[in-house]
């Protein structure tokens, strides 16, 4: 019997002793509050590499994440992990002055951490394009580039408004953007490639669903009567080949109006796969397509 | 006078309505030796698990010194019984003394280790039986007859007033047969060893045990003596089989021939 | 009779063992992703304004991460000995039980919560799964005491039907969450080694510490249960009791481990197994010496995981398994051929 009390005092100590003499994580450095541009970036995502190029700081730049690869001066720039697993320790080695990360668990945690270490870091959301404006006025704000910022952002809202003045009264397009072949994966209301449709004057002809991106069926894609289909391309590859094949794949709907009126897409994916400084770019290639510009 | 061990209005069935053992009456006395005999399903080794608290009593009582078997906590019992089982078979990963130095469980320090008196009682369980010459060597590795001996050891090296075995003799060979049986009757003798054991041979059951219980299951049972037990009507009774007796060095010995033996 | 365990060769063994994970634990903190120079290391942290980063990598991410290893692979591994004593069945491994779906249950319910507050500066999802795996532990347990005498059979049998029955619910989860809850959940199961408190690490190896004691205390016990329950009663093991402590303290300990890092397999599976055809089954010697081989194992194979393709990661648990399970066979191989043919 003695013995498991004796288990139970060892037990005791132990705590005690831990959560007496261990620190606690250090307070952490604050992100704002610095005058001064910072010297030395790291960008833990591809969207936030853009607008801090856009921001006019891409020699500032010393680490981006693995697949940022606009614009192409990052191209030599020090890689440090995959968005969803970025490498602590490369960006430690790298001493930056502030580090951006996207605010979801993954990376907030790993920029939780590098506060606690001593470094600046800074999170910003941008699922929707309100939040990509957001996003950039506050990266303005933590490298001293309020001006620049304003302004990128005025430019893009005037564009915008270029892109979306004219078609206000047209009957809008219904567009099913797929994400996915097989199963079939579209996106829904609830993504920032919604807007993008939205803004290029379509509306999406998915109704709202639970999920971001929802498999759905024929039926769907048929009852919806579907006027123009988009299809982001996958990686870097031949479009042409990429159009034939999803020509020959949306054959069999031929009761759909997007393919009746061979309305089938493929666009080039890197305007359009992540929110960043070149939205214009994309929603343009989207109104092209809806025939709206 | 009260036996160390006392069984009264014993019953109990592994399923409802269908008792294997039912109002059995009988006791034990300190230092004598039992014979269990009886036809396959008569109860043998089910009367055996419940005199050492394996299996619950539906009836009736047991008392082992005095107590009711299910009032002692299984380390108290484990120094009043202990228990040799039918089944041989393997467990992996143990040596025979590891095996052996088990009954000693209940004797281990603070740590979980052995002292010396429990090294010699192991020491002394393996030369009585005659497998000191495995003594390190894998259980897994011994044939059937020797693992039995490993198991007699065992119960030999817990050093309990009662020592129930469940057919201890089946797979050793003549040898052994008859050395465990002296073992076990000089044990008796020296030390005042109660032995209870359930065994197929009647005849080794007649020379060796002081009394005989026969359990017929359904034909009821009969409990005394050896000789007054042992007779031709009981094994036609109980058995169902008829025997031929002789004598041999002035004992009863009963023989079964069967219809084609010789 | 030299095969008996002594006090004197069990802590010869285990100081034998505590010095070869040491040395591991050591090699391992020096190699990573990015190159660490010790002498620049040991001039402590950086002055002020400045950040030493061999310091603040060495120090803050690979000691708490080696740390960190060490702990849950000896939390598993002690367990998987455990489990295999307590089922009698060789294939057994601390997940067998449904602890692996409670916790990623717990853990999924926690994201798609969304809850915001954090304990101790770690998000909740841990401590959900934590939750969730003895939660997991109490039903298959009552569950399996409704099957009577066979209990261990009842256990194992309530252990599957659970495991499928949460397994589904987290599939049906997944398939209505919004992705990033998914990928979330997803990248927190297959095992992470990222934390980097280091009184959570302290916290978690005090409670690992303490069950493999608790369960060092039942080892006679564990070792009179592998010969049955029968037996066991008869050399005066309480079957039932000795069963029901070292069932929770396994769980509990495994129940640590997958809230800490997420589910990695294997490690309870392949390392005691390999003790145990070395050493033999005697759970004094085999409880401990299980933990410190886990440990290094783990530690390892994590330094491996965050090596091979840098700077990306692997999971834990594919580098455990790729290693694991040939390293496994070769010695089930070996002592097979040293039984003298006897499988």
């Amino acid at each position: 019997m003695a013995r498991w009390w004796l288990l139970l005092l060892f037990l005791g100590v132990w705590m005690g002793a831990g959560l007496a003499l261990i620190d606690g994580p250090a307070a952490g450095v604050p992100a704002t509050g610095e005058a001064e541009a910072p010297l030395r970036i790291v960008c833990l995502a591809p969207s936030v590499t853009e607008i801090v190029c856009a921001l006019g700081l891409a020699d500032a730049l010393v680490g981006v994440s693995q697949f940022s690869d606009y614009p192409p001066s990052v191209m030599g720039k020090a890689r440090v992990g995959s968005f969803w697993q970025p490498d602590i320790e490369a960006v430690i080695a790298l001493r930056p002055d502030l580090v951006v990360a996207l605010d979801f668990p993954q990376q907030r945690d790993v920029a939780g951490r590098l506060n606690r270490v001593g470094f600046r870091t800074i999170c910003v959301r941008d699922e929707y394009v309100k939040e990509l404006f957001e996003a950039i006025e506050y990266i303005g704000a933590a490298t001293a580039r309020t001006a620049q910022a304003a302004a990128l952002a005025a430019d893009m809202k005037r564009k915008l408004a270029q892109i979306r003045g004219p078609q206000a009264a047209d009957p809008r397009p219904r567009v099913l953007w797929v994400v996915q072949r097989e199963p079939l994966r579209v996106a829904g209301r609830d993504t920032f490639v919604n807007e993008l449709i939205e803004l290029a004057g379509g509306v999406n002809a998915i109704g709202p669903t639970v999920q971001k991106y929802p498999p759905v069926g024929a039926e769907q894609v048929v009852g919806r009567q579907v006027d123009v289909i988009i299809e982001p391309a996958m990686g870097a590859g031949d479009l042409d080949g990429q159009q034939r094949t999803a020509e020959a794949f949306w054959g069999r709907y031929g009761a759909v109006p997007a393919v009746q009126n061979k309305r089938v897409y493929v666009i080039c994916g890197d305007s359009v796969s992540r929110l960043g400084p070149r939205l214009c770019e994309g929603v343009s290639l989207v109104a092209r397509c809806l025939g709206t510009d | 006078m009260r036996g160390i061990i006392e069984v009264d209005g014993l019953s109990f069935g592994y399923r409802k309505g269908e008792p294997v053992l039912a109002g059995l009456t009988f006791s034990v006395g300190k230092g004598s030796f039992t014979a269990v005999v009886g036809p396959n399903g008569a109860g043998k080794s089910t009367l055996l698990s419940l005199l050492c608290g394996s299996l619950r009593l539906q009836g009736g009582a047991v008392r082992i010194d005095g107590r009711a078997v299910g009032d002692y906590t299984a380390q108290t019992l484990a120094g009043k019984v202990a228990v040799v089982r039918q089944e041989t078979g393997a467990v992996h990963g143990f040596s025979v003394a590891q095996t052996v130095m088990m009954a000693r469980t209940v004797h281990f320090g603070a740590l979980g280790f052995e002292s010396a008196a429990d090294r010699q009682a192991v020491h002394k369980a393996l030369a009585e039986t005659d497998t000191q010459a495995f003594a390190d060597r894998p259980l897994a590795s011994l044939s059937g007859g020797e693992r039995q001996r490993v198991y007699i050891a065992r119960a030999m090296a817990q050093e309990t007033p009662i020592l129930l075995l469940d057919e201890p003799t089946s797979s050793l060979d003549l040898r052994h047969q008859v050395g465990m049986l002296d073992l076990l009757k000089a044990g008796q003798r020296d030390r005042g060893l109660t032995v209870v054991a359930a065994t197929h041979d009647l005849n080794l059951a007649g020379r060796y045990g002081d009394e005989v219980l026969m359990l017929g299951g359904p034909a009821g049972y009969e409990h005394g003596a050896a000789e007054t037990v042992l007779t031709q009507e009981n094994v036609r009774r109980f058995f169902g089989v008829e025997v031929a007796a002789g004598l041999v060095e002035g004992r009863r010995v009963l023989v079964a021939v069967g219809r084609f033996g010789r | 009779m030299r095969s008996l365990l002594t006090p004197g060769k069990l802590v010869l063994r285990l100081a034998a063992g505590l010095a070869v994970l040491a040395a591991v634990c050591a090699a391992c903190a020096m190699v990573g992703s990015e190159h660490v120079c010790l002498s620049e290391a040991l001039k402590g942290p950086g002055q002020a304004g400045g950040v030493n980063p061999d310091y603040e990598i060495l120090v803050h991410i690979r000691l708490p991460r080696v740390a960190l290893a060490a702990v849950v692979g000896a939390a598993l591994a002690c367990s998987g000995v455990v489990f295999q004593a307590l089922l009698r069945n060789p294939l057994a491994d601390p997940y067998i039980l449904g602890i692996s779906s409670g916790a990623g249950l717990g853990a999924m319910l926690a994201v798609i919560a969304g809850f915001n507050w954090t304990f101790l500066g770690r998000s909740p999802v841990g401590g959900f799964a934590f939750a969730g795996a003895m939660g997991t532990v109490w039903l298959v347990w009552w569950l399996g005491r409704l099957a009577g005498r066979g209990q261990m059979t009842g256990l194992l049998l309530a252990g599957v039907v659970v495991n499928a029955f949460l397994s589904a619910i987290i599939l049906f989860l997944t398939s209505v969450a919004r992705s990033e809850i998914v990928y979330s959940t997803i990248f927190w199961l297959m095992g992470n080694m990222t934390e980097g408190d280091f009184r959570v690490i302290w916290v978690a190896a005090g409670f690992v510490l303490a069950g493999i004691g608790v369960l060092y205390l039942l080892a006679g016990g564990l070792n009179a249960l592998s010969f049955g329950e029968d037996d066991a009663r008869s050399v005066g093991i309480e079957p039932a009791r000795t069963r029901l402590v070292a069932f929770m303290a396994a769980s509990a300990v495994t129940a640590v481990a997958v809230s800490l890092s997420g589910l990695i397999g294997f490690v309870g599976l392949v390392v005691p197994h390999s003790v145990r055809l070395v050493l033999g089954s005697d759970h004094r010697q085999l409880l401990p010496l299980s933990a410190v081989a886990g440990a290094a194992f783990l530690v390892g194979a994590d330094t491996i995981a965050r090596v091979v393709v840098a700077p990306a990661q692997l999971p834990v648990g594919v580098i455990t398994a790729i290693v694991g399970g040939p390293l496994f066979l070769v010695l089930l191989v070996r002592s097979c051929r040293g039984a003298g043919g006897l499988r």
